[in-house]
């Protein structure tokens, strides 16, 4: 599949229509803890200074104080790096976010190993695990600057939590503007017969390529991007199985926990049995260096995909 | 020390001296019949959350809700029943519902949940957050030009919490001088003494250096606290701390500067004596018109 280059990464995308819808509607703010020229969060701070409060280092005080504002009716963004955002202020997000149910936008760089060059303190790989986890959490992973995009549009169409997993880096773009996504949505970037692998985020690029590569083999690979993981597509999955038989899932993660077991669970509970696997970290932690060579590494590249795919197509 | 302020008339400190000894009573019983709870906490707060609701805080029982309404969080959210106590006698929500605190479908929940019950400003229990979320709430006025006030009540060992510090040095940044900090500076958190669990003297100079304006007051002396909520609540460039010093189970003879009575609800008949020297130290009903209920 031949795909545009991306010339920004997907944290650059959302700030970029953050700033633009800035202008559109005067009632959200940002908050941000000191790594705004990192998010891109800055372009929205220089243009709206009074709707942009910098914490300062401090990822826990800025969360429970965005909560707050969000308690006074203010629809409220919050950006940051997963690690940070995930873990140190998990406690906020839980109680203080999630519990009353508050209308805080949580956008989340540095998701997976996309920021494998900053070793594992800045890799986010159990983000996906703490965030679907808490009860009315909405969770977004865009792939392209289109998606996330959009991402910042449906996040900020409804009143209540939601959590957008970024990525550092520009990998490709994959979906037209104007392409249509919704909250619970998927798109079915390559269509097969064979197996389907349903992936989000970066890994949606590595099982396009790991699929070209397939089907010199002969072997016809269906991508599936879910990149609504909560609510995620269940329907589209359904129908793709039905016909594939076998599944796949890609995830820049750890597999426990990721959403692997939820469509593992999921497949169980509906009496669907197929051949299955899971791409991911396996119980490790992963490492710094490049991020093709960190995929390859921890099992996660298109190789370890294909290989992956092979086994599932003999156990079928 | 307090600022100069209205002049409070003692006809009116009498009063809310019988509010809070009203909100006492309610915090015991409460407690007590829940069989779970922290007395000592809501004890020592009383004095401070009966000036705020009965004098110091615009608000409207009728519109818990109302847009421009003063603000309080009470960030130490195991005190509960001293807000619980304070809401129900002024008129949130029937007196009787007090009994239901901690019960399976109870607005009472064991730490505030804002979205059950009306007149909660925010959720909270988790010590430091609830300062924190109150940051985010001044901050909301500051930029729309509301002229609400926000007050949080802290505990002295909440202070602990790095996460206060962290809202503390935002409060400034922002001159959040909308919100009042309260400190209950009753030096007993929940494995002895504040100051050998952690020491955090000196309080005072520690906020100075995170430029807030402090005030120093007996929590228990309802005419300075009354007085200096009301001074703490002007315009000044800075957010201001109140440290209040107090007695934890205040009130109630046996419950006061003892560890133990941190988060230990009363037997049957430590209830009863708790009960008998509430009553002795009523005054004369025809002294005040507050009135006991």
């Amino acid at each position: 599949m031949n795909l545009v280059p991306a010339k920004i990464p997907t944290r650059r995308a959302i700030a970029d229509r953050m700033l633009q819808s800035g202008g559109q509607r005067d009632d959200f703010v940002v908050f941000e803890s000191d790594i705004g020229y990192s998010t891109y969060s800055y372009l929205f701070g220089d243009a709206y200074p009074k709707r942009y409060f910098n914490m300062g280092i401090a990822e826990l005080g800025t969360m429970a104080a965005a909560a707050g504002m969000a308690a006074e009716g203010r629809p409220t963004v919050v950006c940051g790096y997963g690690v940070f955002l995930t873990m140190r202020a998990l406690e906020a997000v839980r109680s203080f976010v999630c519990y009353p149910h508050l209308n805080v936008k949580i956008f989340s760089s540095h998701g997976g190993v996309t920021a494998a060059i900053d070793g594992v303190t800045h890799q986010a790989t159990e983000d996906i695990a703490f965030m679907t986890t808490l009860p009315g959490m909405t969770v977004l992973v865009p792939c392209d600057s289109a998606s996330a995009r959009a991402a910042f549009d449906l996040c900020l169409g409804f009143v209540g939590p939601a959590f957008v997993r970024l990525m550092r880096d520009p990998l490709f773009e994959l979906y037209p503007e104007g392409t249509e996504f919704r909250i619970g949505g998927s798109h079915t970037p390559r269509k097969g017969k064979d197996l389907t692998i349903a992936g989000y985020g970066d890994m949606v690029f590595q099982a396009l390529e790991a699929a070209d590569r397939l089907e010199q083999e002969g072997i016809q690979a269906e991508v599936l991007d879910l990149y609504s993981i909560k609510p995620w597509d269940q329907k589209s999955l359904r129908e793709s199985i039905q016909r594939t038989g076998a599944l796949l899932i890609a995830e820049n993660h750890q597999r426990r926990n990721g959403l692997g077991y939820e469509l593992a669970a999921w497949c169980m509970k509906e009496g669907i049995s197929l051949p299955f696997a899971q791409i991911g970290l396996d119980d490790t932690f992963a490492e710094s260096g490049s991020y093709p060579l960190t995929l390859e590494k921890f099992g996660m590249d298109p190789a370890s995909i294909v290989s992956s795919a092979r086994k599932l197509i003999a156990e079928k | 020390m307090t600022e100069a302020g209205r002049l409070v008339p003692e006809t009116r400190i009498r009063q809310l001296e019988q509010h809070a000894r009203d909100i006492r009573r309610e915090i015991v019983t409460m407690v007590h019949t829940a069989q779970s709870g922290h007395c000592g906490g809501s004890l020592s707060a009383s004095d401070i959350v009966a000036a705020l609701y009965f004098d110091v805080m615009k608000i409207d029982p009728a519109r818990p809700r109302m847009p421009d309404r003063d603000r309080f969080v009470l960030s130490k959210g195991h005190a509960c029943p001293v807000l619980y106590a304070a809401l129900a006698l002024r008129g949130y929500f029937p007196v009787q519902e007090l009994s239901t605190l901690r019960k399976n479908a109870s607005r009472l929940q064991g730490h505030p949940v804002s979205t059950y019950l009306p007149g909660l400003d925010a959720t909270s229990g988790s010590l430091g957050m609830g300062f924190a979320q109150a940051i985010g709430m001044a901050l909301e006025a500051k930029m729309t030009g509301a002229q609400y006030r926000v007050y949080s009540l802290l505990g002295d060992g909440e202070l602990n919490e790095g996460l206060v510090w962290e809202a503390a040095s935002s409060a400034a940044k922002f001159g959040l001088d909308n919100l009042v900090a309260i400190i209950d500076r009753n030096n007993l958190q929940n494995d002895g003494k504040a100051d050998d669990i952690m020491p955090m003297e000196p309080i005072d100079r520690k906020f100075e250096a995170f430029n807030w304006r402090v005030l120093t007051i007996d929590g228990h002396d309802m005419a300075a606290v009354v007085q200096t909520l009301e001074s703490a609540a002007k315009a000044s460039g800075k957010p201001t701390c109140i440290i209040a010093r107090t007695i934890k189970g205040k009130g109630v003879s046996f419950m006061e500067d003892q560890r133990e009575w941190h988060g230990k609800p009363p037997s049957d008949i430590e209830f009863t004596r708790a009960c008998k020297e509430m009553d002795d130290a009523e005054p004369d009903c025809t002294e005040t018109e507050g009135g006991r209920r």
